[in-house]
């Protein structure tokens, strides 16, 4: 088993972030049950400790548990993404300082490359804590191991068991106390094991991470393929997953969004999407991207009863990269009128731009920019809207229980 | 011509593409590149071998280009005499680095009323609040008194703690022990607009 001179993870992950950045700018919820519900209000997608012990699942629809929200006077709050994107920058900002390798894994876990720091890593990880406890407001926890894997699950400890005060290493622990740790978390739990694999290996009786840890490697690696294989070996101290410095690049953008209320004819759903299409354009222009292929969706709520659930896209390819907003959005509404179908009342709609390369012209130095004439780079831009999104709004989100944004507006701050 | 290696195979001399004629016009090596960074490294060669066919220097914008803001010449180049200005070129002040020190720290805060009148905290003022400082007896700070918000100036004595307004008309707040007082942050400027 692990050897002294292996490779050192952490996991550093923030507790219920959504909530605790919530709690941040009100602290009279400090121990409430809070619930963070999706864009548009739909599900329950965050919850403090006090709303997941009255047993409010993670993604269920608001209205099943409305009842019993209002009966127990659980807090609700509209998702505030301005608010937890600006604080996780925060945070990770003060990750990154305690370690040369970061990987910012998601809004609110950071995994560190820690091998070869010449220090005590229990207490360079409580002060990494502490720091960002005391600068942010956010509380987190710190799982530590020889893998990515091993970090992430004593990260789990970590957060279960108090008198560890929020960092463990997972590598201290006897192979009897490791395993008997193991027997206590199911293999869908293992980072890395997705719903999907955990079905295939309950079919033939893994059901525990213990059961995956002692079953043959090659009966992991028929199941799961190379990563399976490359999980169960990190579960045994061998690091086959490296720190991930630079974000992949991406390979698709998404803009989609439950419209706030059902929509059926087709310039209120073009208004929508107009506006989703800028929303991914701006997002290829920012990184410097170019795409060959789009696709328009809308779809009814699957969720209601008694109502067809209708489900239509188009894709159309092109010829050479685009990045042109102008060519885009009148793209997406040739598209939205070949799936368009009258008598629907459609509650989701989205653009994605797939394919994505680097955007030549950006490059080139001698292309004159076309771009310079988009409606986003003239002053103003942000106010400007094309015809086809102009109408009533219906479609905007709803966001009832939304608190301020109070680090990204200046008329949203805290008032004290 | 006819020699004994030629009858035999291997290589015959003066055979294959000429040395250096390649797209890059030296020798080239293969290598291993993670698959992130493939798409750079090809963008990199692309922009490479349109310089070599151009004769033109390129040089391709950092990925941080946003983030670097040194302007390398403050005068535009043109026939005449450099502004004498330019070997004396320094960064433009920043109220920004000026007002916050630790950047992930910093919160805005918005005051309202008048208890902190004499302290020069007006009704509307912004506050510039730092989380990472320790609330030394004296300092102005973001309290939070049993769930509520308060901006007083800190006193602590022999151990009583009370947080004192600045203004006669209201009464200070003395933490007894049955309440609980959590230093949100520490003020360190007031931003106050006149116009």
């Amino acid at each position: 088993m692990p050897k002294s001179n292996q490779q050192k993870f952490a996991l550093v992950d923030c507790n219920n972030f959504y909530a605790s950045c919530e709690r941040v700018f009100d602290p009279k919820l400090e121990r409430e049950p809070i619930v963070v519900l999706s864009n548009n209000d739909g599900c329950v997608i965050a919850r403090s400790n006090e709303a997941k012990a009255l047993g409010i699942k993670m993604g269920v629809p608001y209205y099943q548990v409305k009842d019993l929200m209002i009966d127990k006077s659980v807090v609700i709050k509209s998702s505030n993404y301005p608010l937890y994107g600006d604080m996780s920058s925060r945070v990770m900002s003060i990750v990154g300082e305690y370690a040369p390798v970061q990987e910012v894994y998601s809004i609110d876990e950071s995994f560190l490359d820690l091998s070869g720091l010449m220090v005590n890593l229990n207490t360079h990880m409580q002060a990494l804590k502490n720091q960002v406890k005391s600068w942010t407001g956010v509380p987190v926890c710190i799982g530590i191991g020889h893998t990515k894997v091993r970090a992430k699950l004593a990260n789990r400890i970590a957060k279960i068991y108090p008198r560890f005060n929020g960092v463990f290493d997972i590598d201290v622990l006897p192979d009897n106390r490791f395993e008997k740790l193991l027997a206590s978390v199911d293999v869908g739990d293992i980072w890395g094991v997705g719903s999907k694999s955990a079905l295939k290996l309950n079919r033939v009786g893994i059901t525990t991470a213990l059961n995956f840890y002692k079953a043959d490697i090659g009966i992991i690696e028929t199941l799961l393929g190379v990563n399976g294989k490359r999980i169960y070996r990190e579960l045994y101290g061998h690091s086959c997953l490296a720190i991930e410095e630079v974000a992949p690049a991406r390979r698709q953008i998404v803009s989609s969004r439950s419209f706030g209320t059902d929509l059926s004819t087709f310039d209120e759903i073009n208004q929508a999407l107009t506006a989703l299409t800028r929303k991914a354009v701006n997002k290829l222009n920012k990184q410097s991207l170019a795409t060959t292929s789009m696709s328009v969706f809308i779809c009814t709520n699957p969720f209601k009863k008694n109502v067809p659930c209708i489900n239509l896209s188009k894709t159309i390819g092109m010829s050479a990269p685009i990045s042109n907003e102008k060519l885009l959005i009148p793209l997406c509404a040739k598209l939205l009128k070949q799936i368009y179908e009258p008598g629907y009342r459609f509650y989701k709609g989205g653009v994605t731009l797939g394919n994505l390369t680097l955007d030549k012209s950006q490059q080139d130095l001698f292309v004159v920019n076309d771009k310079s004439t988009q409606l986003s780079d003239q002053p103003y831009g942000h106010l400007l809207r094309y015809a086809s999104e102009l109408g009533n709004d219906r479609w905007l989100p709803r966001a009832e229980f939304q608190s301020n944004r109070f680090t990204t507006h200046w008329n949203e701050l805290l008032s004290v | 011509m006819n020699t004994e290696a030629q009858n035999h195979g291997g290589a015959r001399a003066g055979a294959g593409r000429k040395k250096n004629s390649g797209k890059f016009k030296e020798n080239t090596k293969v290598m291993r590149v993670p698959a992130s960074l493939v798409d750079t490294v090809k963008s990199t060669l692309e922009v490479y071998k349109s310089q070599l066919k151009s004769d033109v220097v390129v040089s391709l914008p950092a990925d941080n280009a946003a983030d670097i803001t040194t302007p390398i010449f403050t005068s535009r180049v043109q026939a005449g005499f450099p502004s004498p200005a330019d070997d004396h070129l320094e960064g433009r002040l920043d109220l920004n680095k000026y007002l916050i020190h630790h950047r992930e720290a910093t919160f805005f805060v918005r005051a309202q009323g008048e208890s902190m009148l004499g302290a020069g905290i007006h009704p509307g003022d912004i506050l510039v609040v730092d989380k990472s400082l320790i609330a030394k007896s004296g300092k102005i700070v973001i309290a939070v008194v049993d769930g509520e918000f308060t901006v007083k100036r800190l006193h602590k004595y022999k151990g009583n703690i009370t947080l004192k307004a600045e203004n006669p008309e209201f009464d200070d707040i003395v933490i007894s022990e049955g309440s609980e007082l959590i230093i949100w942050g520490v003020v360190t400027s007031v931003i106050h607009q006149y116009a």
